[in-house]
Order: structure tokens, then sequence, then C-alpha cells
């Protein structure tokens, strides 16, 4: 088995809202648990508002001041969530996690050219290369981008194109593994896909990729692992393949169903307010709405089977290897 | 009959976004417009529901040729084609609850707001939420409030301009499913404008491509 | 296994080149919380203090003529023998009305043409802003002497004189604001929805507005105060009997040479205190007010 290069593990991130949460507390990632294994994409789906984006901003140390972490994230024998914020400005953010932020054009410098940023972010992150414009535009040339293109200034950029140099950007300090948070939105679908393809490039032997994203679509062209939040808790993981083929959860499947080429069916009611989730299962209020899935067990922790988890809805044939963590 | 004949529009002088477009919508039909961002997809939306001046062209609704836009046009033309834009963050009032802004036109059109709920259920959206503000609701909820605005004064024409773009799956299927509900049902006349052709060929009569 | 690993701790970390995330919002609520206090105590004394003790600043006590700091008076007395704790407050009541009107006056007449100029766009929007050129270019001391030299010790011309050369900057903001809002899709929304521009004026733009214009409103009264405060000082203020702080320090210019410090020192620091406190509500004002502007918490 290859290398796990981050290892997410009963992560929760909580909002305090007025002082001492007095107006109540959000709970926007609640146990979180997944593994990221070098040359993976790890799409990381769920209707927006369920908490991806959080868990991005929590592994980068990058949470609003009234958010609280408890649990462990370790990469390369690292505690990211209890780190100083010198060990992540000086060794994690761009060198061992690459960022590649969602509407990229509003994270460019407006006044500044596309090819001075680069340059900037090379100098700042890469001392062992010599000649900073040079390895610029090597960056861009591996995300497809014509080097010519660096002089524009961000608002002369295009959505797809400000989404490489992002990416680019992200790619300057050869980080290890690279978050995309929703890299698609807003892009036309053939940019959608140019996008994740040269994401999935990315995951080479040693290097992994993990992709927040609401675009399925998206995910199951180039995802070689799912995992599907819903209501700040994963509730199943594996497999890209195996997932999307035969999803256990009864939310992954209403999610697949959701889709124009699946049944175009939207999925009734909406999502519990994070403020006051039921302890258990929270997909019950909506579950009897999809039919032909076994009963919840009202469970809220995913359970391995083989090398799928998932939670509440075990499936029959397949023995548990125990519960997660 | 929405037809729009030979416009040409742009933002600057001598530089047109669209140069000579037409397309024609009957009530009851659903068009899909389709093209790569910044081919004027948006643009002609804005000509259709009388939010933008063609500088050539003729607009014509139901046998009647537009002469004027914007606030030159009369309140009972303008609201004749109802619109949803593709960010419902920017395109509702920030200061109002999602209520008032689906009652907004049916407000300044002097119809009681009794008509909210009604609006309100058809599009999903459920007692409490709509006592909140813009940015207590997702955006797939946002959007909801929009379509129900739009859809308030029972228009003859929709343009959805990206409506789903920025909305998730499932709130995608839900958005899709009242607005194909509002064409059979009251016989409107939608323009379906997306980048997404997977979502066009299955909502759409027939797609038009632009650029 | 344990459900859950280790306790819940903060995320707050500081930032380069930004104060402690937390610390952002709690200097912000300090300051305008001083700010407020401040300003209450000030206004509560201004109004209060002077009614408590005995003041006739029509009367002249040779008797008690520029006494020194005691306990029988904090502040001392002045030239005409009165005591200055009291007249000093008396004097910032007379400065506070002042600068209030006037910056309501300009508040309200900026907002309006602001909002209309940028409403209207186009010609009435140019033309309306030539104006506000034109009152501009004048300077403003200048033109506040003339109308004062018109109308001799009249509170109303002071106030004239003021509020008719301020207006302008109110109006500059909020023009700015609506032509920045006029732009947002939901008033093309409100348009295709049959809103008359009226409408739109008063649903949509006006509301969005208020914010700005208050805060506009309390950075102009400490100006307001200033301005008023160095008419006076030129006497061309107010009345004596309607002594402002400006008068009491006009007045106290002779007696200074005399060594009377005092006559100076506490008018002046009621002034400069009067001065911080209220731009500090405005600036905690304003500061609470631009976070709460951007979206919320992104989850």
């Amino acid at each position: 088995m290859t290398e796990v290069l981050l290892d997410v593990h009963a992560l929760s991130v909580r909002f305090q809202l007025g002082r001492r949460g007095r107006r109540g507390v959000v709970r926007a990632v609640s146990a979180a648990g997944f593994e990221l294994r070098a040359g993976a994409v790890l799409a990381l789906v769920g209707e927006s508002g369920c908490g991806k984006s959080v868990l991005a901003a929590a592994l980068l140390g990058l949470l609003p001041a009234n958010a609280e972490v408890r649990g462990r994230a370790t990469m390369d024998g690292l505690e990211l969530l209890g780190a100083q914020e010198k060990t992540l400005a000086e060794r994690v953010r761009g060198r061992m996690i690459g960022l590649v932020p969602q509407s990229a054009a509003s994270h460019l410098t407006p006044v500044r050219t596309a090819r001075a940023q680069l340059v900037e972010t090379v100098r700042a992150l890469r001392q062992d290369v010599a000649d900073a414009p040079a390895f610029a535009d090597d960056l861009a040339t591996r995300v497809g981008l014509d080097p010519a293109t660096l002089r524009l200034y961000p608002h002369q950029l295009s959505g797809g194109t400000a989404q490489r140099v992002a990416l680019s950007l992200a790619l300057a300090g050869d980080p290890r593994v690279l978050l995309a948070d929703e890299p698609t939105v807003g892009l036309d679908r053939p940019l959608v896909e140019h996008v994740v393809d040269t994401l999935a490039d990315l995951s080479t032997q040693d290097k992994a990729v993990l992709m927040i994203t609401h675009d399925l679509a998206a995910a199951r062209r180039v995802a070689t692992h799912v995992a599907v939040m819903y209501a700040s808790r994963l509730v199943e993981f594996g497999p890209a393949g195996a997932v999307l083929a035969d999803p256990w959860h009864p939310y992954t499947g209403a999610l697949l169903d959701a889709l124009p080429d699946g049944r175009f069916r939207p999925i009734p009611g909406d999502p519990p307010e994070l403020t006051a989730l039921p302890d258990g299962c929270a997909f019950c209020q909506r579950c009897p709405a999809m039919p032909g899935y076994p009963p919840c067990t009202g469970e809220a922790t995913m359970r391995r089977f083989g090398d799928r988890f998932v939670a509440a809805h075990p499936p029959a044939a397949i023995p548990e290897y125990g519960p997660l963590c | 009959m929405l037809s729009a004949e030979g416009i040409v529009v742009g933002y600057r002088k001598g530089v047109p976004v669209l140069d000579g477009v037409d397309l024609h919508i009957t009530p009851g039909e659903t068009v899909g417009l389709a093209g790569p961002s910044g081919c004027g997809k948006s643009t002609l939306a804005k000509v259709l529901c009388l939010l933008l001046r063609p500088w050539k062209g003729r607009l014509r609704m139901d046998g009647e040729v537009i002469t004027g836009f914007r606030h030159d046009a009369p309140a009972a033309l303008r609201t004749r084609v109802g619109v949803v834009f593709q960010q419902p963050r920017l395109a509702v009032d920030p200061r109002l609850t999602l209520r008032e802004i689906v009652a907004e036109p049916l407000l300044a059109n002097g119809f009681p707001a009794s008509g909210v709920i009604g609006l309100a259920n058809r599009v999903g959206l459920t007692g409490e939420l709509l006592e909140r503000r813009p940015h207590e609701v997702s955006d797939g909820q946002l959007q909801r409030a929009c379509l129900a605005r739009a859809l308030a004064l029972r228009p003859r024409y929709l343009v959805c301009d990206e409506m789903t773009a920025m909305v998730d799956a499932s709130s995608t299927a839900g958005l899709v499913r009242v607005v194909r509900e509002q064409a059979s049902d009251l016989e409107t006349g939608v323009l379906a404008i997306s980048h997404d052709d997977a979502l066009l060929d299955v909502w759409a009569d027939r797609v038009e491509r632009l650029g | 296994m344990a459900d859950l690993v280790g306790a819940w701790h903060s995320a707050a970390r500081s930032r380069a080149g930004t104060p402690r995330g937390r610390h952002i919002g709690g200097r912000a609520r300090l300051r305008g919380l001083l700010g407020v206090g401040g300003l209450l105590v000030l206004i509560a004394a201004a109004v209060l203090l002077p009614s408590l003790g005995e003041l006739d600043q029509s009367k002249v006590n040779y008797g008690t003529r520029l006494l020194a700091p005691s306990t029988a008076h904090p502040f001392g007395t002045d030239a005409n023998g009165a005591d200055l704790l009291l007249r000093s407050f008396a004097g910032l009541r007379v400065s506070l009305l002042v600068a209030a009107l006037c910056a309501a006056i300009s508040t309200v007449l900026g907002s309006l043409f602001g909002a209309i100029s940028g409403a209207l766009g186009g010609w009435p929007d140019r033309l309306l802003m030539r104006l506000v050129d034109t009152v501009n270019a004048v300077p403003h001391l200048l033109l506040g002497i003339v109308i004062v030299a018109l109308f001799r010790g009249n509170l109303w011309a002071v106030v004239a004189s003021i509020a008719l050369t301020h207006w302008t900057t109110v109006a500059r903001i909020v023009r700015a604001e609506v032509l920045s809002l006029r732009e947002r899709p939901f008033i093309d929304a409100a348009i295709s929805g049959g809103s008359s521009r009226a409408r739109i004026l008063r649903r949509h733009l006006l509301p969005a507005i208020v914010g700005q214009a208050a805060i506009s409103a309390v950075l102009l009264l400490p100006h307001a105060v200033w301005h008023e405060t160095a008419l006076s000082f030129l006497g061309l203020g107010l009345p004596p009997h309607l002594a402002s702080i400006g008068n009491i320090l006009t007045e106290a210019r002779r007696a200074v040479l005399l060594g009377s410090w005092w006559v100076v020192v506490f008018p002046s620091v009621l002034l400069v205190l009067t001065t911080l406190a209220t731009s500090g509500l405005a600036a905690g004002w304003r500061d609470r007010l631009v976070p709460r502007r951007r979206s919320e918490l992104a989850l």
C-alpha cells in the first residue's frame, strides 16, 4: 500500500456565536476521519453549507477567531491542528499543503501582473531556485498555461485562466498535498473538465489531491476516492468507482439522483441547521424518501466494511471490520 | 411570442458583445441557450428582460415592438418577463428578509403581499426560512427566493440566466422542477441559459448556441 | 475507541500584519464604548452642571477675579470672576448644541443631494456634482465669515455658516455609495419587478446609506465644534450671553498673558476630550459596521 500523506482523525470544528457561544454553537465539522494516500485524488462532496470548506480551512489553520477545533490531523509527523502559527507559515502552507482557492481571480492582487505574483511566491517558498522567473514560466507550462498570458493583470484573465494561475501558485512550493476548495465553481463545463483533469494529473506517485466540491460530475471524472459529507459529518468514504456506482448511504444515492444525467430528482426538504444537529443520523428526516436502502441504525459514526466506510446503513452481506478510528 | 431580431449591443462604444443575434421564445416552450462564458449569453438575457437597450435590432413582445428599456418601459411590459440571475447573493437587497424580497414585486405593483406564502410553498421555502435575511440562508435557498420573486407576477416569459451555476445538484434539480411546472401549468415561455450541456439536454425543448 | 480526541481548543492565531483575530472586534468595541461613555459623561455634565451652580455670565465679580484652581473653584475663575468649571460646561453645552444642529442639517442635506444625484445619473448628476465642486471651491471659513458678518450675533447664522459649507462631504460619500449600489443586480431585479425610480430610491437605496450617513454625521460633530470655536475665537461667533468654548478662549487670551494658565487649559482640554470621544464613537461604529457588511462566516 502507498504511503499515507495526510491522516485526519476525529477532527471537529465548532463556532461560538456571540460571546462564549451565547447566541448558539455552530457544529461545522463533527469527528471527521479519513486518510489521504500518495497518488490519490480524494473528492470531498456534499451540499453547500455542510462544512466542507471549514474542514479545509482547519487543516491550514485559516479558521476565523471564534472557531474551536479538536481531533488530530497529521502530516509528515507534524500535528497540524495544534501547530504554532510560525510553523504553519514557514513549513506547512504552500510547502506541505498548497491551497487552490475558490473564485481564484479574487485571490490575486488586482494591481500586479500574474507573473509578478508567481515570481514573488517562488522567491518566498523556494530558496533553492536560482532563476525564479524561469521557474515561474515552467510552473505555468505545467498547468497548461501559455507563459505569455502571465503578463496580464488579474482582471484581464478569464475564469479558467485565473484558476490555472492559482493552481500554479499553489504548486510553487512543491507541496505533497494540493487542497482545492471548490476549484470549478462558476466555470463552463469544458473548463471544469480541464481544471479537474489538470488537478488529477498532479497527483503523481508521491503527491495527492484533496478536492472539495459540490460538483459530483467533476468528482466522478477524476477522483480515485470519494468522501461524502452531510450536515458536518462524513457519511460515506471509499474508492470512487465503488461508492458512486453502488452507494450504501441513502444520502450518496440522493446526491447522484439529483444529477441531470441521473434521475434529476431534488432531495426533499432542507439539511438540518448546524446549530441544532441531532446526535445520531442527521439524514433521517429526509431518508424515507429514498427507498431501497437497509434500515438506518441511527449511528452517526462511520464503520468499516472492506475498503469502504459508511455510517448508519451497514450493508447486509459484507462483514464489518470494526469502527473507524 | 418574445423575439429578438438582429440584436447588436455591447458595453463599450464600438465593441459589440452581441453582433446580430436572433432568438424567439413562444409561450409554453423552454429554449436552452448554451455557449462558453463571455460569449454574451447574459447580455442577451438583459436585453430580453428590457434591462439593456440594444444598439441595433428589434425586440418584439406579443407583436408589440419594444421602444423603451429599464424605467422607460411601462411597468406592465417589464413585469411580463421574469428574471432569475446567476448570483443570488448579489440579486437581493441584503437588508430585507426573504418574505420581503418575494413580496417586493407584489407591493410595487399594488398587489397584496398575502400571495407570498403560496409562492414560497411553490419553491419549497417553509415558514421560518421566510423570516431570515440573505446571510442566514444558503445559496440554494436564496436562489429559490429569487425564483419565487420572478414568478410573483405570473410573467408570460421567464429568463433564467445561469440560475443553477452557483447552487448544488439537489438545489438545481429542485429549481428546474419548479420552472418546468410553471412552463407547463401557466404556458410560460422559458429561456434557460446555462453552460452545462447535460442540464440543458434534460431541461430544454430545443437548444440554441451562441458564440 | 474514543469518539472524540482531546479537548476543544481555540483556533485563533495571530496572522502576519494583523492583530490577533479576537482583538480586532474587541478593540473596536472598546474604542466605541470609551467614546460612547465619554460622550455621555460630557453631555450629562454639560446639561446638569451649569444649572446646579449659580452662573450669571452677564455679571462681573471683581472679588473673585482670576482665582487659581481650588476646592471651591476646581477649574479656577475667569477674568470676570465667574467659576470656570460652570462656565466651561455651559460653553460646551452651547458648542455641542450648535455642532449637533450643524451635523444634522449637513447630513440630511448632503444625503438627499447625494442620493438623488447618484440615483438619477447622467446629466442631472453631472450638474449637481459641479454645484458641489463650486461650494467646495470657496474656502469654508471665508464663506462662514461672510454669512456671520451679515447676520452678526445670531445663533442660526453660525449654524447656517457651518452647515451650508459642510454638507458637500456627505453628499460625495452618499453619491459614491449609491452609484455602487445602482450597478448591483438587485436593482435590475427591482426594475424587472416593476418598481418605479422613487420606490427603488426609497426602498433600496436610502436605507442602504443610513449607516454611512450616520457615521458622517458623527464625524462631522467634532469638526463643527472646532469650526464654531474658530468663528467665536475670531469674534464672529455667538453673542456673549450664549458663550461657547470659543468665546471663553477668546476672553482667556489676555488673562493667560498675566500668568493665569487655567483659563485656557481647562476649556481646551474639555474641547479635546469631546473631540476624542466623538471620533472614538464614530470609529468604533464604523469598524463594527464594516465587517458586518462583508458576508458573515463562509461555511
